[in-house]
């Protein structure tokens, strides 16, 4: 449980619907606090669902997860899936649909949880909602709905939601493939801004470019286990195995 | 057609058919106290996990559902008596009918809605460390019942209309009145035109404001 500890320790994390659709077989992640992992592969990979089991908003059929150290998610005996909720009020996490509530405002999505889980006053809440809308240039929204927004700007409020419970670990479920393509970049922004704050975080995309940009690691996942681990420029521009060299050229070749 | 119409002769007794309207208002909004908060209340427990609560439940909203109205209101009036021992005054019996009835169509539109909220809203209900009851207060119920509105309220105003029926029983409202003043006035043409414009009157400008919410709630979530 010491700094070195890894913040993320995945061990043998398999995970089927139904015993049939096996979806992660056999996963071994190691994930240290100052990393920046981007997900990539094709669909149906598993990459999505790493993710939500890292949430823990899916029952596992074995493995385990360690964060800080300390047990997270583990599956008993009798298949159940143990899951340690206050761990999980550490991790954030963001959706490719946005999921803002509809029947709240902006500074109403954002101190719902604040208030409600931790006890924050509304006041308090409120001051900290307006300094993060602030910074990510959302100030005059505050009072609007998330039906009077863009993508991009509910892309962000989603963001601003989930640090207002100050995560140790930041989620990001492909969420700039709902947007339109000039809506893009100002999503991309404010999670550039959040690593450069050393904000440790999991990345599901499909945008190479970003992956490039904000990776300190790329790790390429198909069939459900981690084909390929490395740095950006390793697994990006000279991938070591056949499946993710493939993948690249695919991604890129529609890129171009 | 040699009919000469006389309206004149229903108008000078309007007094009992606004006696009347005043009793068939009084049985909606008491039926619609039962239907909403009943209604609700069966919503979540039919809804439960647990059979023996889900079932019975059911059947009680069914049975409301798949048999006709005026069939329930005469086997309230009759049966509820000899049965249970209860005698409750006319207007009170036709309530209680309404009112179940109602509670069972409303249970169904809270159901539905319910049901209806997407399930990533739990997902970031989860992800934002809110426990399950929170979830179900803070984020299903109020977008689940701001999208029953209109159903709640078609219904509602249904019930005002399924009202008339409760004239069968002797229960002195606005159908019921407009029997006894055809009767008194051999007009029943003119007496029972009127009524149906009574009836349109207050109904109209409902089914308008459901119409407009539906196109509101269309307009928010596109």
């Amino acid at each position: 449980m010491s700094d070195t500890a890894a913040l993320v320790k995945i061990e043998g994390l398999h995970k089927s619907y139904g015993g049939v659709i096996k979806v992660l077989q056999g996963l071994d992640i190691e994930m240290k606090a100052g990393d920046r992992v981007v997900v990539i592969g094709p669909s149906g990979g598993g990459k999505s669902t790493l993710l939500r089991v890292l949430m823990g908003l899916e029952q596992i059929d074995s493995g385990s997860i360690l964060f800080s150290g300390k047990p997270y998610i583990s599956a008993n005996g009798s298949g159940k899936t143990v899951i340690d909720a206050k761990v999980r009020r550490s991790i954030g996490m963001v959706f490719q649909h946005y999921t803002l509530f509809p029947h709240l405002d902006v500074i109403g999505n954002l101190i719902l949880a604040p208030t409600k889980v931790r006890g924050e006053s509304k006041a308090v809440a409120r001051e900290r909602a307006m300094a993060l809308l602030t910074r990510f240039g959302l100030a005059a929204k505050a009072n609007a709905y998330p039906a009077q927004l863009s993508g991009g700007q509910k892309q962000r409020v989603a963001i601003a939601r989930a640090l207002m419970l100050d995560p140790k670990l930041m989620l990001f479920d492909e969420v700039t493939s709902a947007l339109d393509p000039e809506l893009v970049a100002e999503v991309e922004q404010v999670i550039l801004q959040l690593a450069q704050q050393q904000m440790p975080m999991v990345i599901v995309t499909h945008d190479m470019w970003f992956a490039k940009n904000i990776a300190s690691r790329v790790i390429f996942c198909a069939g459900g286990v981690v084909v390929e681990d490395g740095p950006p420029e390793q697994v990006l521009g000279d991938p070591k195995e056949e499946r993710t060299r493939e993948f690249i050229e695919r991604v890129f070749h529609i890129k171009h | 057609m040699n009919y000469s119409f006389d309206f004149a002769s229903v108008f000078r007794n309007f007094g009992p058919l606004w006696d009347g309207l005043l009793v068939t208002i009084q049985l909606t909004i008491a039926a619609n106290a039962i239907g909403l908060t009943l209604g609700f209340l069966l919503a979540l427990l039919v809804m439960s996990r647990w059979a023996v609560i889900r079932l019975p439940v059911t059947l009680f909203i069914e049975f409301f559902r798949c048999t006709p109205a005026i069939i329930q209101i005469v086997w309230f009036f009759y049966c509820v008596p000899i049965l249970f021992n209860v005698f409750l005054g006319s207007v009170t019996m036709g309530i209680m009918a309404l009112g179940l009835n109602l509670a069972a169509f409303n249970a169904e539109a809270y159901r539905a809605s319910i049901q209806a909220v997407p399930r990533e809203q739990l997902d970031a209900g989860i992800a934002l460390g809110l426990n399950p009851f929170q979830r179900i207060l803070y984020i299903v119920l109020p977008t689940a019942v701001r999208n029953s509105i209109p159903v709640l309220l078609t219904n509602g105003i249904g019930i005002f209309q399924q009202s008339a029926l409760v004239a069968i029983v002797a229960v002195q409202d606005l159908m019921y009145q407009g029997k006894t003043l055809a009767t008194q006035t051999y007009r029943p043409i003119e007496t029972f035109t009127i009524i149906a414009l009574v009836y349109f009157a207050v109904s109209f400008p409902v089914s308008q404001v459901v119409g407009y919410l539906e196109r509101r709630r269309e307009a928010m979530a596109s």
